[in-house]
């Protein structure tokens, strides 16, 4: 038993250390001559778009691209945060907006001197660094499915002729009487109330940063605030025409995108990225985005809110070797640049395009109503300057709650101030 | 007469455990009946219907290669059998000879390890998991490599299995015996990996089938040590498919049957074994 | 051979726990007593400073209401899991111990649950709850049916539910080995002095069990308190944050808040409570072996 046990133990570490030494060689820079990059993706609905075009980069250009993804069930911040923390980082790191600012400073490569810089205004700056490269645009609005509309009213649906609540009131009166018992689908995600739908009570203000700053000063009177309760009183029509009315507050992602893409709600609140959980359904192409109607005298309801969303730096740390970082730059001149990098953002990925000069003719419904926003200059601002948890409390405790109508609009105001009295600002 | 009305009683009694345990089981297996009604669905399917038995796509079968593919499962597959098979080694000889110290040894160090132990199975993950990357990744460097995760298993998994020995060497191994092979001549060394060792059959058993899943199904320490592709374990290649925004149902099911069906093989396996064991420790 | 030099013992403790006791100081002492040094830290997680604050940390943590109320539901939760999942486990194991026919296959297919990992039984849960029984109560009730993880005390209760699930199978092989190691002939000494079955589990079975009780009450303790998978992939916290459980609070704190140094801090109150707890429940059940 002795002998066994001994030559167990000496099998046992023999082959551990065999194991560690057959994975130290394959552990320096893969492909021989090339160089190798690392790149996270937080848009993980394009993980094999991205997958497939880091081969054929390989093939063209001989650099080693390895695409991993971002892990869905915590927040890319703390990822990218245990990545720096064990000295490992990714060469390419893609994050939102706001963790561009918190990063920037300590680990962001200045691009500054890009060629791809003249053709955006969308990169973001930290101190005088360029820090983020923007990825792509996306906006937020009331995504619409035309066929099931009209079908019902058998006209061509015009979504200008819906912007004020009044009329979108009359057009859910209308469908309903029309047989679709449940028009309208509200996700009850808390990024999606939270970060997306609240968010544009201040995105709508005249100037969001004052707003937010007296909310958190405990000055601001959001229960009397007209912004507030335009938007307010549009998602009570939407939670009273909610499909999921009921159990909404666990109302379930995938089935309500299929009820959208296949007609069975005409209304859902969401963004153009949903086009990639609407496209596994039987789905019609004749959708699109429209601003949220409200009942008011700016001209918001005949807006989007969005912008550049998914930004990338290039590692500055010691981890990533300058051969590695001018690979990455590379890449990243090669996105904007090269017609295949092109292909890849608008085809492949159906993103709408940050730069100018990438064509943009081939995109999906979703894509193209984000587009003819831009275009015609028809973009609220995002704001990347929220709390850190307000997506937490105000997305999750708070809206939540609100849709499940577990709470009154009095409530919601008291505990959204009290929140935000014990809130910590984000310095910018 | 009192004979055969006991056999009739025992008989009933019989047939209701019988009764009862069917019903709790068929409870326990129904969220992998779900699992295994769904595999052979489409996406759109599933979500429409998950109780159907065939979806309005018809039966596919295109979910495995599909999973086989996006997982790179037998590479995944691979490392999670070297991770797990060393890990286990590992922690059942360390564990039970320290437990063997702790049981035998009234010592003050014994006391102190061993409560320390104890007080450390209640650590949150999350309290350690910086730390530690902090540590062997940002100071030493050593992070990436299969030995390193090995290395950790061991270590968070020592407490738990030194624990479980100990109450098995306290009540199964009668010290008379060990006193004898004294007298006799042997050494301490001797009386463990000859005495004690074979007559703790029963909680290696144990102790392997608990660790060994546990390392064969864990998530979070893998996924901090082990940051590149070609290291992933089945866990870490199964999450690859659960995105935000796309979270393709069939997919899932497929991969979750592929990286369980390993575990399930070996524990049936074992499974007889464990019972031989157990009957054979307790007949002594 | 002297026995009680220091020497000696130095030598037996090398040989028999020392790889054990580096290995266990590499992995889980050192990591902690950094972990503990960062909660005086202000650190965000993420920067390079990580300026020293004192016992800032403690004071927010002890003034964050949201980590109490979470305490508050981990000990309700705890509570009735802890329960059920000890009363299911025994029930079986008495069932698959006492002869019956198949028993070995029950006791392998309890076991099954334990073969998957956390992460992957929340979200086929999920899907159960969320999919399946809502489909099969809309079926039966031809209404519509509510997902029991769309109210506030179904979310705790699915946890529940699952946590006696995921647990359950475990905890027998503990109890099957415990009612097998209670001898044949203790059991039918006292049915030949007119002892019942019933009897002979209570008074004979059950005390002579002790270890094994305190094994897994101290098992299910620990995981109930800390359990943070399955809520992350069954309720993430849903309905409106009433289903966080206090490891998830601390998790959130830490990494989406970014407050680490509080959330570190919150976590090591959590791990004292339970140190705590899990201690007086050994204590007491050694207390009672040896009585017994």
């Amino acid at each position: 038993m002795k002998k066994k046990l001994l030559s167990l133990l000496v099998v046992a570490t023999m082959s551990a250390s065999f194991v560690a030494c057959g994975n130290g060689g394959s552990d320096s820079n893969g492909s021989g001559s090339g160089v190798s990059i690392t790149i996270l993706n937080s848009k993980t609905e394009i993980q094999t778009q991205f997958e497939e075009m880091a081969e054929a980069y390989e093939d063209a250009t001989g650099v080693h691209v390895e695409v991993y993804n971002a892990d869905t069930d915590t927040t890319v911040a703390s990822q990218v945060a245990t990545k720096y923390a064990s000295n490992d980082p990714y060469t390419l790191t893609m994050v939102d907006a706001k963790d561009i600012y918190s990063l920037a400073d300590d680990y962001a490569y200045d691009l500054s001197n890009e060629d791809w810089v003249s053709h955006t205004n969308l990169g973001i700056t930290v101190n005088d660094k360029l820090a983020g490269f923007p990825f792509c645009v996306e906006a937020r609005g009331v995504l619409y499915n035309a066929d099931a509309i009209e079908a019902i009213t058998g006209e061509t649906f015009d979504p200008s002729s819906v912007a004020t609540l009044d009329d979108f009131k009359a057009l859910l009166d209308e469908l309903k009487a029309g047989g679709m018992e449940q028009p309208v689908g509200v996700l009850s995600e808390y990024w999606s109330l939270g970060a997306h739908y609240f968010a544009e009570v201040y995105e709508q203000q005249e100037d969001p940063d004052a707003f937010v700053n007296s909310l958190l000063a405990g000055e601001a009177d959001l229960g009397s605030n007209e912004k507030f309760n335009e938007l307010m009183d549009t998602f009570d029509t939407l939670i009273a025409y909610n499909y999921a009315k009921g159990s909404a507050a666990n109302a379930d992602r995938e089935e309500t995108s299929m009820k959208l893409a296949e007609g069975e709600i005409a209304f859902m609140f969401g963004g153009n990225w949903d086009w990639s959980v609407i496209n596994q359904y039987d789905y019609t192409e004749n959708m699109g985005i429209m601003p949220v109607p409200e009942n008011t005298s700016d001209d918001t309801n005949t807006k989007l809110v969005g912008g550049g969303s998914k930004y990338i730096f290039v590692d500055s740390s010691d981890a990533t070797s300058d051969e590695q970082r001018q690979a990455a730059l590379d890449f990243l001149n090669w996105l904007v640049s090269d017609p295949e990098g092109n292909a890849f953002l608008t085809e492949q990925c159906a993103l709408v395009p940050a730069f100018d000069n990438i064509d943009a003719s081939a995109l999906d419904p979703l894509s193209l109503s984000v587009k003819s926003y831009a275009d015609a200059g028809k973009l609220i601002p995002n704001y990347n300057y929220l709390p850190d948890d307000h997506m937490t409390v105000v997305g999750q405790e708070i809206m939540q709650k609100y849709l499940d109508e577990a709470m009154s609009r009095d409530e919601l105001v008291k505990e959204v101030e009290t929140y935000f009295k014990s809130a910590t600002p984000i310095e910018h | 007469m009192e004979n055969e009305k006991a056999a009739r009683n025992k008989k009933i009694k019989h047939a209701l455990m019988i009764i009862v345990l069917t019903i709790l089981f068929i409870a326990f297996v129904f969220p992998f009946i779900m699992v295994i009604m769904n595999v052979f669905k489409v996406k759109s399917d599933i979500t429409a219907n998950p109780l159907a038995l065939i979806g309005r796509h018809g039966f596919t079968l295109e979910n495995f290669p599909n999973a086989i593919k996006k997982m790179n499962f037998f590479r995944s597959f691979g490392n999670s059998l070297v991770v797990t098979i060393f890990s286990t080694i590992g922690t059942i000889i360390l564990s039970s000879m320290t437990a063997y110290l702790i049981v035998r040894n009234n010592w003050k160090a014994n006391k102190i390890l061993f409560v320390t132990m104890i007080a450390s199975m209640v650590i949150p993950f999350q309290v350690l998991m910086v730390p530690l990357v902090s540590l062997y990744g940002g100071i030493f460097g050593i992070l990436n490599h299969r030995i390193t995760l090995i290395f950790m298993h061991i270590g968070f998994s020592l407490s738990m299995a030194t624990f479980m020995f100990h109450g098995s060497i306290h009540t199964n191994v009668p010290i008379s015996l060990e006193e004898a092979a004294t007298i006799d001549g042997c050494n301490k060394w001797q009386i463990f990996s000859q005495i004690v060792f074979p007559i703790l059959k029963p909680t290696i058993a144990t102790v392997a089938i608990i660790d060994a899943m546990a390392f064969w199904n864990d998530y979070l320490l893998p996924s901090l040590v082990l940051g590149r592709k070609e290291l992933y374990t089945i866990p870490i290649a199964t999450k690859v498919f659960y995105g935000t925004y796309s979270t393709d149902t069939g997919l899932i099911m497929a991969a979750l049957l592929l990286a369980m069906l390993p575990i399930l093989v070996l524990y049936l396996f074992l499974q007889r074994y464990i019972v031989e064991g157990i009957t054979a420790g307790a007949v002594k | 051979m002297k026995t009680n030099t220091m020497s000696y013992k130095l030598k037996q403790y090398l040989l028999f726990a020392g790889v054990s006791t580096v290995i266990f100081a590499c992995v889980v002492i050192i990591p902690f007593i950094y972990g503990l040094y960062l909660t005086f830290t202000s650190w965000d997680g993420v920067s390079r400073v990580k300026p020293f604050v004192g016992v800032e940390n403690y004071v927010n943590a002890f003034a964050d209401s949201g980590y109490w109320v979470s305490l508050g539901r981990t000990f309700i939760y705890s509570a009735i899991a802890v329960i059920l999942v000890n009363a299911v486990a025994f029930i079986i194991a008495y069932m698959v111990t006492s002869g019956i026919k198949g028993q070995n296959f029950f006791r392998a297919g309890f076991f099954v649950p334990n073969l998957i990992g956390g992460i992957v039984l929340g979200y086929v849960w999920k899907f159960v709850f969320n999919k399946a029984l809502v489909e099969l109560a809309s079926t039966i009730s031809s209404g519509n049916a509510k997902s029991l993880l769309a109210t506030e005390s179904g979310a705790i209760a699915a946890l529940i539910i699952v946590s006696v699930w995921q647990y359950a199978g475990y905890m027998m092989l503990i109890y099957v080995a415990g009612f097998m190691s209670v001898s044949e002939d203790v059991i039918e000494a006292a049915k030949i002095d007119g002892c019942t079955g019933s009897q002979s589990i209570i008074h004979i079975s059950i005390p002579l069990m002790t270890a094994s009780f305190v094994q897994c009450l101290f098992l299910t303790i620990t995981r109930c308190f800390m359990v943070y998978d399955v809520n992350l992939s069954l309720t993430n916290g849903d309905p409106y944050g009433s289903s966080a459980l206090a490891a998830m609070h601390v998790y959130n704190q830490a990494f989406i808040n970014k407050n680490y140094g509080t959330g570190q801090a919150e976590a090591l109150i959590l791990f004292i409570i339970c140190a705590v707890i899990g201690g007086l429940q050994v204590y007491v059940g050694k207390k009672g072996e040896v009585q017994a």
